[in-house]
């Protein structure tokens, strides 16, 4: 099981009973330690930046906001700092901030949907065939093999043109164009975790295989899967502006994050520059606090499991 | 890998570290070689003779780049005609007649073109005139060149003729072309049908071959839409100024400002409002405007059932009212559009001013109610860069519609033809559609056919526009079409636009301008209303 | 070995076969009429159902499923609609500069990536390491086309040192390549750091240590040498990823490649030009993925092909 290793630096030199001769800031500046310590700054600083933006993003219906979608024409294309427009106007005369804000719920709900699709299917795909071996492994290797050698984006942007730009069908889209990479890992901790006594153990009480599988490997790996599903947030916020972009985009006049850079994609060498730039920032800051934050976690889980 | 096994022995230690580090290192041998071969060979290849033709402009009579925002596909016309590849396309191979700046029909290959009788006409070719090779342009040419634009199926050309006309020869130089029924706009028409020699000419495009224009081809490349033109020295008429003009294409506006602005391309047509406010800031560049020829509305749906609020006339004039256009044209078309004064853009020859759209939501709001139209739903439809910023546009009009109890649904159909079946209705219900509607024939009669001269018979295959019926305006269309007198047939073209205008066919229409823009050497570049301009006039200083 | 290379190549032809397949379904789904991006403005139905007849989309799906299988077993993938020409011609007209543009980001990549992980690993867990860290984690979380799009502003329209777009001159490439290193360097430094640590932690490194052998051949020819073959493989596989997954820096760019050419023939349901392009890419990356795997045994002779997998 994951016992939750103490924190070198917090152990206290009097307990084994002298002062040792590794002080205080030997120990802190030890590899461990230092390891442990660049993963939380890396940690804090993905939690700000992402924070910076999900915040805003979950209060903006409580924000004082104009409205997203009606706009003034005589308020058309105002430059950022504009008064009563912090991030300026589109053409529309409608507030950018607010249209990135409230934008930003549905690329959000869209990212967070699609990574727990992909990561339940992916998790049970993974445990199955690391677990079960034989044609249950050959079928999903094979398939995850099949997918890697797909055209993927082309696939996604013809599933989307088939079935419509909604959010759920987007929400599909992303969700199967990700279950790899869950699935992947799964199966790699699974195969390892599977040959651990107390598997044996359980068997041997002749419990069910699947309640095995649930009940006692599954947790075992989640931590780090739960890592990597974490990470496809980011790539589930970038795939969804991906698809905006190359006009596959979620229904107007519903605002998404992709969507906005693309309309405004053709005005930006008219000089609004802002109607791609603020976007683009909003959306790198997110996946970048995302990938921080999960890239800390993945470096103490591998510690944690290395020290085990 | 039949010498992988010499290459390891497995205990042997040192063979094997210099075996794959030698394999390693060809590896990365093998990945330069493939970064270089490729990209020699592509730089070999055509496309970089663009690049150098632009650096040297100064060479004699200089050269021109031009990006288009379509693929050309060819240099031919049968299929398909877009604005500006007639510009492209005439450079090469030209036609009896063109249409002039006035929008009039005027002769190039033909010395005469009359009509003899009310459904004879005559040409005579002119005597002076030959192909780049300097071979003569018979009228056996020309006869093969109109039944191979009849021969393509569902060529965009040949659908412009009310009926194919019948070819036949006189002499050498003299020919008749004779309908069933009267076609008094025959000249117009037949400037759409462009000459090549007869036993090259194929029922398909052509992308290569010889024409009578005051350029050849040097090189065609359909694949990428690059085609470069040199000057043809034997031209029968004035010889092109410039030595060499390189066409190329980019759909994304915002690719095509970025080249023009980098020097990279000397003209950019067809652009939106938004570039042009944009471009006219800059020093080097000019922006170049004409009242165009496309219509663009927001058109009812005509197949609404009886006791629909739509079919009734009121409610549609009602509806016009909520649409606050001068807002629209000021703050989403930057001014370059004008509103529609009648049902076909004025520019077009047999235009009738019917009256105004105007702005009076309180007006909107109290004929509603009195029609009982009150808190009406409608659904928007409009194809995906239909025109220049088509959303916002539809996304503003929302907005208005929302001010006089109306609520819009705005339903952007993704590229594809899948606007094709909505539009039959069979994709599903609409009630508003956003389209525009080209015309490179200068004719208003030929918008007033298209959109107006539906018939009960038509209506079967849904073949009418979006169920516009009305057997007196089909009547009176197809009479004003027969008649010879053009005073006559401008008089019924009245009538006949005073009446669609009485039903309110659209709840705005508008006239974009022809946008273009030119980097400041260029010269002599004339636009006429058709969206297009003479080659050969043109000029670059180095 | 053999059999493991025909088992392969079956496996790539049966891949290619049931991908092309799927496409071909999945775009006779697809609502849109490819006729009417082909017919005159404002068509008539006798003018689309003359279009359809022409392009054989008058059969029902089946039909036309069989047919294209029998052409497709004589080589033909269908004339495309746009360009009224073999569809399998214009793809692979394109194919050069989309090999040319995944070799240089490959090999940018590779030259980038590869010092950058073993500084990161030789730097382990100090301030410096964080930084890379950091800065290489932020260069993968921005959207491409974004990055691309940025890059292509403020180099090509403000300065002026590149041509903005399409294939002009040799210098042409240098946005796209930039732009797609920028989001791959994060990928191959962490695994070369990753690889490196393990390796340069080896007591292998302290025996030759302890003989006297300089720093810069410890690290390059001893410990490098051994985390070669990992990265090797991952730029191999991001190579054959990079084939048919450069279409939106292709899009920004108006790089003349197959992905430009796809989204446009996309929009026109250009249907045997759509086919053609997924069996070209499919082939590719998965002819790439086997030329890696086979070079595997070669880099390591440990690894037997054939036996360990089935």
């Amino acid at each position: 099981m994951t016992t939750s290793t103490p924190n070198l630096s917090e152990v206290p030199g009097s307990i084994l009973g002298r002062e040792s001769a590794v002080t205080r800031l030997l120990l802190r500046r030890s590899a461990a330690a230092r390891r442990a310590r660049y993963s939380t700054i890396k940690i804090w600083v993905g939690v700000v930046c992402a924070g910076l933006v999900v915040i805003p993003v979950a209060l903006a219906q409580v924000l004082p906001l104009p409205d997203p979608i009606v706009g003034a024409l005589s308020e058309s294309s105002l430059p950022p700092f504009s008064p009563g427009h912090l991030f300026g106007t589109d053409p529309n005369g409608r507030d950018l901030l607010s249209r990135i804000l409230h934008g930003g719920q549905t690329s959000l709900v869209i990212g967070v949907l699609a990574i727990i699709v992909s990561g339940l299917v992916g998790i049970a795909a993974g445990a199955a065939a690391g677990y079960f071996g034989g044609w249950v492994d050959t079928i999903v290797s094979r398939l995850l093999e099949a997918q890697m050698s797909l055209p993927l984006l082309l696939m996604l942007l013809l599933v989307v043109a088939l079935f419509g730009p909604s959010i759920p069908v987007i929400t599909l889209v992303i969700a199967f164009a990700q279950w790899p990479e869950p699935a992947r890992i799964t199966r790699a901790l699974v195969l390892v975790e599977r040959e651990k006594p107390y598997v044996a153990a359980a068997r041997v009480l002749g419990l069910h295989r699947v309640s095995i599988i649930a009940r006692h490997v599954i947790p075992n790996v989640l931590q780090q899967v739960l890592v990597v599903v974490l990470l496809l947030l980011a790539q589930a916020v970038l795939l969804e502006s991906a698809l905006s972009f190359l006009g596959a985009g979620v229904q107007r006049p519903y605002p998404t994050w992709g969507g906005i850079i693309s309309d405004g994609r053709e005005l930006f060498v008219t000089g609004k520059w802002w109607l791609v730039t603020i976007p683009g920032v909003v959306i790198a800051l997110l996946v970048v606090g995302v990938n921080l934050v999960g890239d800390g976690l993945r470096d103490r889980v591998r510690r944690a499991k290395g020290d085990q | 890998m039949p010498q992988q096994p010499a290459l390891l022995p497995p205990s042997d230690h040192p063979t094997r570290e210099v075996s794959r580090r030698s394999i390693l290192k060809l590896a990365s041998l093998a990945g330069a070689g493939a970064i270089f071969a490729p990209a020699l060979a592509a730089c070999a290849g055509p496309k970089s003779a663009s690049n150098a033709s632009t650096a040297g402009a100064g060479a004699a009579g200089g050269a021109l780049s031009i990006v288009l925002n379509r693929n050309l596909v060819s240099l031919d016309n049968k299929l398909n005609q877009y604005d500006a590849a007639v510009t492209v396309q005439r450079a090469v191979r030209e036609a009896l007649t063109k249409i002039g700046d006035d929008l009039k029909p005027e002769l190039v290959l033909a010395e005469s073109f009359e009509q003899s009788k009310p459904t004879e006409w005559t040409v005579k070719l002119r005597s002076d005139i030959h192909y780049s090779d300097k071979s003569p342009v018979t009228v056996e040419d020309v006869e093969t060149a109109l039944k191979l634009y009849f021969e393509v199926k569902a060529g965009y050309v040949a659908s412009q003729f009310p009926e194919q006309p019948t070819f036949a020869k006189v002499d050498d130089k003299t020919f008749t072309l004779t309908t069933k029924n009267p076609v008094v706009t025959l000249d117009s028409l037949m400037s759409n049908i462009l000459i090549t020699p007869a036993k090259d000419n194929k029922a398909e495009e052509l992308s290569t071959g010889l024409g009578t224009g005051p350029f050849v081809i040097a090189n065609a490349d359909t694949g990428t839409g690059t085609y470069k033109l040199t000057r043809n020295d034997n031209y029968w008429g004035e010889k092109a100024k410039l030595q060499e003009v390189n066409v190329s294409y980019q759909e994304e506006e915002g690719a095509r400002v970025i080249a023009i602005t980098s020097g990279q391309a000397d003209v950019i047509d067809t652009i939106t409002p938004e570039s042009a406010a944009a471009l006219k800031t800059n020093a080097d560049i000019d922006v170049i405007e004409t009242p165009g020829t496309r219509l663009i509305h927001l058109f009812f749906n005509f197949r609404k059932p009886k006791g629909h609020p739509l079919a009734n006339p009121k409610v549609r004039e009602a509806l016009s009212y909520a649409i606050d256009h001068d807002s629209l044209i000021k703050a989403l078309m930057n001014n370059q559009v004008t509103s529609a004064e009648g049902v076909v853009p004025k520019t077009l020859a047999g235009f009738a001013k019917t009256g105004d759209y105007t702005y009076d939501p309180a007006k909107a709001k109290s004929m509603l109610a009195d029609n009982g139209a009150s808190g009406l739903k409608l659904t928007f439809i409009w194809e995906d860069s239909e025109f220049a910023g088509a959303s916002r546009v539809l996304e503003a009009v929302s907005q208005m519609l929302a001010a006089v109890g109306v609520t819009a649904t705005l339903k952007m159909i993704p590229k594809g033809g899948e606007i094709n079946a909505w539009r039959r209705g069979e994709a599903g219900d609409w009630d508003v559609l956003a389209n525009g509607y080209g015309n490179q024939t200068g004719l208003a009669l030929t918008n007033l056919q298209g959109q107006y001269g539906g018939t009960a018979e038509k209506e079967k295959t849904r073949d009418t526009y979006h169920g516009f019926v009305v057997p007196e305006i089909t009547a009176l269309l197809d009479q004003a079409g027969a008649e010879a007198d053009e005073t006559k047939r401008n008089d019924l073209l009245k009538q006949a636009q005073e009446k669609i205008w009485a039903l309110w066919p659209a709840m705005w229409a508008w006239t974009p301008n022809n946008v273009l823009a030119k980097r400041k050497r260029v010269g002599g570049l004339k636009l006429r209303a058709i969206n297009s301009y003479d080659l050969d006039a043109v000029t670059v200083s180095a | 070995m053999l059999t493991y290379v025909l088992k392969r190549i079956g496996q790539t032809v049966l891949t290619a076969f049931l991908a092309t397949a799927t496409v071909f379904v999945l775009l006779r789904m697809a609502p849109g009429d490819p006729a009417a991006n082909y017919a005159p403005p404002n068509p008539t139905s006798a003018q689309l159902e003359a279009i359809r007849q022409q392009f054989g989309l008058d059969q029902s799906i089946p039909v036309q499923f069989v047919t294209f299988l029998q052409h497709l077993l004589q080589g033909d993938v269908g004339t495309s609609f746009f360009f009224k020409r073999p569809a399998l011609e214009v793809v692979m007209e394109r194919l050069p500069y989309t090999i040319t543009l995944a070799v240089a980001a490959i090999v940018v990549t590779a030259v980038v990536a590869i010092p950058l992980g073993v500084w990161m690993a030789r730097r382990a867990n100090t301030a410096q390491e964080l930084g890379a860290n950091i800065a290489t984690i932020a260069g993968q979380s921005m959207p491409d086309f974004w990055i691309g799009f940025v890059l292509l502003i403020i180099f090509a329209v403000n300065f002026g040192w590149f041509s903005p777009a399409g294939f002009n001159s040799a210098s042409s490439i240098v946005l796209p390549t930039v732009t797609i290193a920028i989001l791959q360097v994060a990928l191959i430094s962490r695994l070369v750091r990753r690889e490196m640590v393990v390796n340069l932690a080896s007591p292998y490194l302290t025996v030759a240590r302890s003989r006297g052998i300089s720093e810069r051949a410890l690290t390059w020819r001893y410990a490098f040498g051994n985390s070669a073959i990992p990265v090797v493989t991952a730029l191999g596989t991001r190579f054959a990823a990079m084939l048919n997954g450069v279409v939106i820096v292709e899009v920004v760019f108006k790089w003349p490649g197959v992905g430009e050419l796809v989204v446009n023939a996309l929009k026109q349901r250009d249907f045997p030009l759509i086919q053609a392009t997924v069996l070209v890419t499919v082939v590719l990356a998965l002819v790439v993925q086997l030329l890696v795997d086979l070079l595997y045994p070669l880099m390591d002779p440990r690894v037997r092909l054939g036996e360990a997998s089935a």
